[in-house]
C-alpha cells in the first residue's frame, strides 16, 4: 500500500563529507543486529501475544519500540561530518526523523488507500512509525538535514558510498514490499491478515530484509571496486 | 520529406481507426453470442390429457380414489386434484426476508424489521395453516427475470435482464398460461410488468407505470383501491397484486430510511384488513371459503435497495402462506426443513424455505392446472402439504386410525403428485436435449435417466403394493411412501442442481472466435502505435531514438497489473479503490521525479492530493452515497447547496477566461456562452429544487422545462461544432489554439449536461478533473526532461496517457456508478421527464453512466498534445506532427482501454462456471464492453472533428 519515496526537509547544503564509510564487516554487523533486532522483536511478540495477527497496533508498537533503540545508535556512528557533529545529535535527529518519517509514511499509505477512522488511528499511527523506522530514521540519523542525500538517496536513487547502500536498498525494500503487501486485501478469503496494516507491516518487513541482504551483498561489492580504483 | 508524405499515404489513420473498431465490434460479438447466449426457449405447452402418457396415476382412478371423493368432479381435475378454489397472491417487490421473519431470527434487530406483525401474528396462531416461507430465488434478481422464473418455473437467463427496459412477452409455457387456458379467471393489479410479460392473459388488470423509481405511492395507492372491491366480487379464481413500494424506496433512499419502515406499516395496514375481509368470508358457503393467500417477495434487497445480483440479501426474499380453510389436523412431515425461533412475545414461529423455481409447479399443483412445461421445480411438500390440510377429511373414518390415514392418504396423493412432477420435469428434459444443439452432456442425462426409472420402477412395486393392501384398513405403508418422495426429491434435486450448473450453453467456438479477434485487434493497436512512433521519430532525424524508458516502462506495468486485477471477483468489486491505487502510485513517481529534478512540485503535490480525495470519494461512492449527500451530513445544508454552485461559478468563471481571447473563433464563443448560460439554468434549478430557499416557481413554468431546456442548448451546441468542421476553413495561423478551443467548447458543450445529471456533484467532479487534467498535462514535461532531446512519443505521452485513463476510471468509480445494473442512477433518467420515454432516457442514462469517464476525458485528450512546442522546422510539419502526436495519443488511450477489456474478456471465459458469474461477472462484461465501444466511437469522432486527418 505504501510507497513514498520522497522526504522534504529544509535543505541546507552542507556535504564537505568525510564520512567513515562503514566497512563491509561493519555493514555485515550493522544488518546482522537489525535483523536480529526485528526477529526478536517478533518472537517476544509472539510469546506476549501467542498469536501475531489478532492485535496489530500492539504488537506492531512493541515492535518498533525494541527496534528503534537500535536502528538509531547503530546508524548514527556512521553520521555525516562527525567532527561536527556529535553522536548525541545524531541520535536526536534520529529520534525527530521518527515521527517526522511517520507522518510522510502515513500520509502515502492514505493516499494509496489505507483505511481512516478512529478505530484505525492506532494501528496506522504504529504502522507508520515502523515504516519510518525503516526508510526514513538511519537517513536522519547519517544525514541530518542535508537535502542533497536526501534526493540522492530517495529521488535519484544514486546511492555511492556503502553506507548510502545500507540506507537506500532496506528503505526501498521496506517500501516496495509495503506496495505489494497491500496486494492481498482486498481478495475475500476473509483471513484476518488481509486487515489493514497486518499484510502491509509483513510486506514491508520482508521487503526490508530481502534490502538488507541485497545491501550486504553490494557493500562488499563496492568497496572492492574502490580498491581496485584506488589502486 | 516526399518520403514522409508518402509513408502518410500509405497509412490513411482514420482507416486505422475504423479498422479496430470494427475488429472491436466484430470480435465482441462473436464473443456476445457465444457467451451472452439465452437458454433456448421451447415452445411446447403443457396439456391436460398429456397426463395419461405419464406411468402416474391418474388424478381420480375408478379404482383408488374416486369413492372417497364423490362429491369431486373428474370433469374439474387435469393432472392433479385441485386443492384451493381461489388463490390470492400478493407480490411486494425486493421484500427482504427479515421485513417478514421475526426479528429473533437475526443477530441484532434493525429498525426495518418486525414491521409486519401480522404476518407474524398469523404464522404463529394456534391451529391456523399460516406460515412464513424463507424463499430463494435465483440470480439475476431483477424483477422481470424473477417474474419469469416464478411463472415459468425455469432459470430466466442473463440475456434478459437486457430487455428489462422493454419487457416482452413470455412465449414459453407458464403458469398464467395455463391457468387461463384451463378455465380459470385472472384478474390482476399493480406492477405493469405483468402486462408486458402476459399482455393478452388477464380477465382484467389494472396496471400502473412501474418504471418512475421516484414515485413510492402511485402504485400502491392503485393497487389498494382496487384490491379490496375485487376481493369481495366473485369474478375471479386467481388474483394478483404487485406492490412496487419496497422497491422504490430501497432504490431511492435505502433499506434503512423513514420511507421505508413508512411503507412496511402501510404494508401492515392493508395485510391486516385483507387477512380480515378474507377471514370474513371463509365460512362455509363464503366466497373465501376455500381460497389460499400468499404474500410474496419476488427479489430481496441490498441495505442500498439494490438487487440484481446473487449475495444472500439479493436473493432470500419471504413467502407467506395463508389457508383460509381450517385444517382438522395438522400434518406432521418427515420433509421438515423449518426452523423455529420464539419471536418477540415468546410465541413459537417455524420458518421452512422454498426454492422459488417451486413456485409454478406447487402452485399449478394446488389448483389442480397442468404443470409449465419448461418448469424444473418440484412440488413443495410443506406449502402444498399446508394448503392440503383443507381437504375435506369429512368422511374419512373416525378413530384411532385417522391421523394416521390422513396421513397416509396424503401421502398417497403427493407421492403421485410428484410422480406426475418428475414425468414432466424428465420429459422437459429429454426434449430440452432433442431440440437444443448443447444441451445437457451425455452423462448428466443418462445419469439422470438412471435416477428417474429406478424411482418410476420403485413406484410400480409400491403402487401394487397399495393396491394389493388396500382393502386393510390398519397396512401403513408410509415407510414404502417415503422411500417413494425420496426416490422422486434426490431426482428432482439433481435435475435442478444440473440446470442450475450448466443452464447456460456457452458456446465456446463462438467464443474464442471473438477473443482471437479482440487479440488480432490489439495487434493492430499495437502496430499502428510502433508504425506512428517511427513516423514521429522521423521528424527528429538527428535524435530519433526509440529507447525504452522508464515511464514507459512502469506504464505498461499498470496498465497490465490493473488488467490482470480483473481475473478476480474481489478486485472487480474493488475496481475503484484499485485504480485511484494505482493512480496513486504514479502520482507518486511523479513526486519522486519533481523532487529529483526540483521543479513543479506543487502540481505533484496536487496531483496526489486530489487521488487522495477522490479515493475517499470513491469509497463513498461504492457505499452508494453521493459527495454532496455527505456534505450535507457533516455541514450545515446550506454549505453543501452553495458548494456545488460556488464550484459551477468557478467553471463559468474559467469558460469566460478562456473566451476572453480574442483570437477564438466567434461560433466557438457562442457556444461557450450558451454553456455559461446552462450553468446559469442549472444553479436555478438547484436552488427551485432546494428546501433551503424554497422559491415559488413562476407559474406556468414546470421545474423540468430547464433540465430540457438545457438539453436542448447541449444538442445545439453539439451540432453547430459538428457544422464548424464543415464551415469554416479559415488558415488562421495559431491552429495549435485552435484545436484548444474546440476542444474547449467541446467539453463544456458536454458538461452542462453531464453536471445537470450527476446533480450536485456534477461540478466538484469537473473541477476535480480538469485539476487532474492540468497536473497530467503539466507534469508530461518529465519525460521530456529525463533525456536530453526528444523522446519518442511513445514515452513521452505513455505515463500521461496512462495516468489519465485512470483518472477517468476513478471518475467513473467516484459519482457513484459501478459495474452492475444496480449501479445505474435510473433517477437521473427522470431529471427533466416525469413520464418514461424509452429512447431520450436511455440516452441520459448513458451520458450519465459514461459522462465522466468516457465522454469528457476523450474529448479532453488533446489537453496533453496543445502545449507541445515542436521545435520550429516550419509551420506545416510541425502541423503534421501535432496531428500525428495526437493521433498516438488517441490509439494509446484506445489501447489501454482494449488491454483491460481482453482481460475481462479472459476472465468470464476462465470463471464462466463460477457462483457469481451472472452477480458479477456479466455486468462487469456488459459495462466493459459498452464501454469500449463507446470508446472506439467517441475517439473517431474526436479524430473527425479535431479534423487531423484533413491537416496534411
Amino acid at each position: 500500500m505504501e510507497k513514498k519515496g520522497k522526504k522534504k526537509q529544509p535543505s541546507e547544503g552542507n556535504d564537505t563529507v568525510s564520512s567513515p564509510s562503514p566497512s563491509p564487516w561493519q555493514a555485515f554487523l550493522v544488518h546482522l543486529i537489525c535483523g536480529l533486532g526485528l526477529a526478536s522483536a517478533l518472537w517476544i511478540a509472539h510469546k506476549v501475544y501467542t498469536n501475531l495477527i489478532s492485535d496489530p497496533s500492539q504488537i506492531l508498537c512493541l515492535i518498533w519500540i525494541i527496534e528503534a533503540p537500535i536502528v538509531i545508535l547503530l546508524f548514527s556512528i556512521f553520521r555525516k561530518n562527525p567532527k561536527e557533529c556529535s553522536y548525541w545529535k545524531a541520535v536526536g535527529r534520529g529520534l525527530l526523523g521518527l515521527p517526522a518519517g511517520a507522518v510522510v509514511n502515513a500520509l502515502g499509505a492514505i493516499a494509496l488507500g489505507a483505511p481512516v477512522g478512529v478505530k484505525y488511528f492506532s494501528k496506522t499511527l504504529n504502522w507508520s512509525l515502523l515504516m519510518s523506522l525503516f526508510t526514513v530514521v538511519p537517513a536522519a540519523s547519517v544525514f541530518g538535514s542535508s537535502w542533497t542525500n536526501w534526493q540522492q538517496i530517495f529521488a535519484h536513487t544514486k546511492p555511492i558510498g556503502s553506507i548510502d547502500y545500507m540506507i537506500c536498498l532496506p528503505a526501498h525494500g521496506a517500501v516496495i514490499g509495503a506496495w505489494f503487501g497491500a496486494w492481498p486485501m482486498p481478495l475475500d478469503w476473509e483471513r484476518p491478515w488481509q486487515e489493514w496494516p497486518i499484510c502491509v507491516s509483513y510486506g514491508a518487513i520482508a521487503g526490508y530484509l530481502v534490502g538488507m541482504v541485497a545491501s550486504f551483498c553490494f557493500v562488499p561489492l563496492r568497496s572492492e571496486q574502490r580498491h581496485v580504483k584506488a589502486e | 520529406m516526399d518520403g514522409v508524405r508518402w509513408r502518410m499515404r500509405e497509412w490513411p489513420l482514420s482507416s486505422v481507426f475504423i479498422l479496430i473498431l470494427l475488429l472491436h465490434c466484430v470480435g465482441i460479438l462473436f464473443f456476445t453470442r457465444g457467451f451472452l447466449l439465452t437458454r433456448t426457449e421451447l415452445p411446447h405447452y403443457s396439456n391436460c390429457s398429456d397426463v395419461s402418457q405419464s406411468p402416474c396415476l391418474q388424478p381420480h382412478p375408478p379404482s383408488y380414489a374416486s369413492p372417497r371423493h364423490p362429491n369431486l368432479n373428474p370433469d374439474q381435475s387435469c393432472w392433479t386434484k385441485p386443492v384451493i378454489d381461489r388463490l390470492v397472491i400478493i407480490v411486494l417487490d425486493a421484500l427482504r426476508f427479515d421485513f417478514v421473519a421475526p426479528s429473533t431470527f437475526f443477530e441484532e434487530k434493525k429498525p426495518w424489521m418486525d414491521k409486519l406483525q401480522v404476518l407474524q401474528k398469523l404464522a404463529c396462531r394456534e391451529g391456523s395453516s399460516a406460515k412464513i416461507f424463507k424463499s430463494i430465488a435465483d440470480p439475476p434478481t431483477t424483477s422481470l427475470q424473477r417474474l419469469k422464473g416464478l411463472t415459468t418455473g425455469g432459470l430466466p437467463t442473463f440475456i434478459d435482464v437486457g430487455n428489462s427496459f422493454g419487457a416482452p412477452a413470455i412465449v414459453e409455457d407458464n403458469l398464467i398460461y395455463q391457468l387461463v387456458h384451463n378455465g380459470k379467471r385472472v384478474i390482476m393489479m399493480g406492477d405493469d410488468t405483468w402486462l408486458q410479460l402476459f399482455p393478452h392473459h388477464f380477465n382484467k388488470s389494472y396496471p400502473f407505470p412501474s418504471f418512475n423509481v421516484k414515485d413510492l405511492h402511485t402504485v400502491d395507492n392503485g393497487c389498494t383501491t382496487h384490491l379490496f372491491p375485487s376481493l369481495y366480487e366473485e369474478d375471479w379464481d386467481v388474483l394478483i397484486a404487485h406492490f412496487l413500494g419496497v422497491d422504490h424506496a430501497g432504490h431511492i433512499f435505502g433499506v434503512n430510511s423513514i420511507p421505508m419502515t413508512e411503507k412496511l406499516d402501510q404494508y401492515n395496514v392493508i395485510l391486516e384488513n385483507v387477512v380480515e375481509m378474507l377471514e370474513s368470508q371463509s365460512g362455509p358457503g363464503g366466497l373465501h371459503e376455500n381460497t389460499l393467500l400468499l404474500v410474496m417477495g419476488d427479489h430481496g434487497q441490498t441495505i442500498n435497495g439494490d438487487h440484481g445480483g446473487g449475495t444472500a440479501e439479493e436473493v432470500e426474499t419471504a413467502i407467506f402462506v395463508m389457508g383460509l380453510k381450517k385444517p382438522p389436523s395438522s400434518l406432521l412431515l418427515e420433509h421438515d426443513t423449518s426452523s423455529c425461533q420464539l419471536d418477540l412475545d415468546g410465541r413459537l414461529v417455524c420458518i421452512s424455505s422454498i426454492q422459488q423455481i417451486d413456485f409454478a409447479v406447487t402452485v399449478s399443483a394446488l389448483l389442480g392446472v397442468p404443470f409449465p412445461f419448461g418448469s424444473i421445480g418440484r412440488v413443495n411438500p410443506e406449502l402444498y402439504a399446508l394448503a392440503s390440510g383443507t381437504w375435506n377429511f369429512e368422511s374419512s373414518k373416525e378413530g384411532i386410525y385417522q391421523n394416521q390415514s390422513n396421513m397416509e392418504e396424503w401421502m398417497q396423493n403427493y407421492v403421485n403428485v410428484l410422480c406426475i412432477n418428475s414425468w414432466q420435469v424428465k420429459r422437459y428434459i429429454d426434449i430440452y436435449s432433442a431440440s437444443s444443439v448443447i444441451g445437457f452432456s451425455n452423462e448428466d442425462l443418462l445419469h439422470l435417466s438412471a435416477m428417474y426409472s429406478q424411482a418410476m420402477e420403485n413406484w410400480s412395486n409400491t403402487m401394487i403394493n397399495l393396491l394389493l393392501h388396500k382393502n386393510e384398513s390398519c397396512h401403513t405403508s408410509l415407510p414404502d411412501l417415503r422411500r417413494q418422495t425420496d426416490a422422486y426429491f434426490s431426482f428432482l434435486a439433481s435435475v435442478a442442481e444440473l440446470a442450475r450448473s450448466k443452464w447456460t450453453e456457452f458456446n465456446l467456438k463462438m467464443m474464442g472466435i471473438g477473443f482471437g479477434v479482440i487479440l488480432i485487434s490489439l495487434l493492430v493497436h499495437l502496430l499502428a502505435i510502433r508504425r506512428l512512433d517511427k513516423l514521429c521519430g522521423v521528424y527528429f532525424l538527428s535524435h530519433a531514438k526509440s529507447g525504452i524508458s522508464f515511464g514507459l516502462t512502469f506504464s505498461c506495468l499498470v496498465v497490465v497489473i490493473r488488467a490482470c486485477s480483473f481475473l478476480s471477483n474481489s478486485y472487480i468489486l474493488e475496481e475503484g479503490k484499485v485504480a485511484s491505487f494505482l493512480a496513486a502510485t504514479t502520482g507518486m513517481l511523479n513526486l519522486r521525479y519533481s523532487i529529483m529534478k526540483g521543479k513543479m512540485l506543487m502540481e505533484a503535490v496536487v496531483f496526489v492530493l486530489l487521488i487522495s480525495i477522490l479515493r475517499f470519494t470513491i469509497e463513498l461512492g461504492l457505499s452508494k452515497q453521493a459527495v454532496s449527500s455527505v456534505l450535507l451530513d457533516i455541514c450545515p445544508s446550506w454549505i453543501a447547496e452553495l458548494v456545488p454552485v460556488l464550484a459551477l461559478v468557478v467553471l463559468a468563471f474559467m469558460l469566460l477566461k478562456s473566451i476572453a481571447h480574442s483570437s477564438c473563433q466567434r461560433i466557438i464563443k457562442y457556444v461557450i456562452i450558451g454553456t455559461i448560460l446552462s450553468y446559469l439554468l442549472i444553479a436555478a434549478y438547484w436552488a427551485s429544487e432546494s428546501k433551503l430557499l424554497n422559491l415559488p416557481l413562476p407559474k406556468g413554468i414546470r421545474r423540468n422545462f430547464i433540465p430540457q431546456i438545457i438539453y436542448i442548448i447541449g444538442c445545439a451546441q453539439l451540432s453547430s461544432l459538428a457544422l464548424l468542421r464543415f464551415l469554416t476553413e479559415e488558415k488562421t495561423p495559431n491552429w495549435e489554439e485552435n484545436v484548444v478551443f474546440k476542444m474547449v467548447a467541446m467539453l463544456s458543450s458536454w458538461s452542462s449536461t453531464v453536471i445537470i445529471l450527476s446533480g450536485r456533484q456534477g461540478p466538484l467532479v469537473a473541477l476535480a478533473s480538469i485539476i487532474g487534467g492540468w497536473c497530467i498535462m503539466r507534469l508530461k514535461s518529465f519525460e521530456q526532461d529525463c533525456k536530453k532531446g526528444t523522446p519518442g512519443t511513445l514515452s513521452l505521452y505513455s505515463s500521461p496517457v496512462t495516468q489519465w485513463s485512470l483518472i477517468a476510471v476513478c471518475l467513473f468509480f467516484c459519482t457513484g456508478h459501478w459495474c452492475a445494473f444496480d449501479g445505474l442512477h435510473y433517477a437521473a433518467a427522470f431529471i427533466g421527464f416525469e413520464e418514461f420515454i424509452l429512447v431520450p432516457q436511455a440516452i441520459l442514462l448513458s451520458i450519465d453512466t459514461f459522462g465522466f469517464s468516457h465522454i469528457l476525458p476523450i474529448f479532453g485528450l488533446p489537453f496533453l498534445v496543445a502545449p507541445q512546442l515542436p521545435f520550429g522546422q516550419g509551420e506545416q510539419q510541425r502541423k503534421r506532427f501535432f496531428f500525428m502526436q495526437l493521433s498516438q495519443v488517441y490509439l494509446m488511450y484506445g489501447f489501454i482501454t482494449a488491454i483491460s477489456i481482453t482481460f475481462t474478456i479472459l476472465c468470464v471465459t476462465i470463471q464462466r462456471r463460477h457462483l457469481m458469474v451472472w452477480g458479477l461477472f456479466a455486468p462487469k462484461f456488459v459495462f466493459d464492453v459498452a464501454g469500449l465501444i463507446l470508446t472506439d466511437v467517441l475517439i473517431f469522432l474526436a479524430v473527425l472533428y479535431y479534423d487531423f486527418l484533413g491537416q496534411k
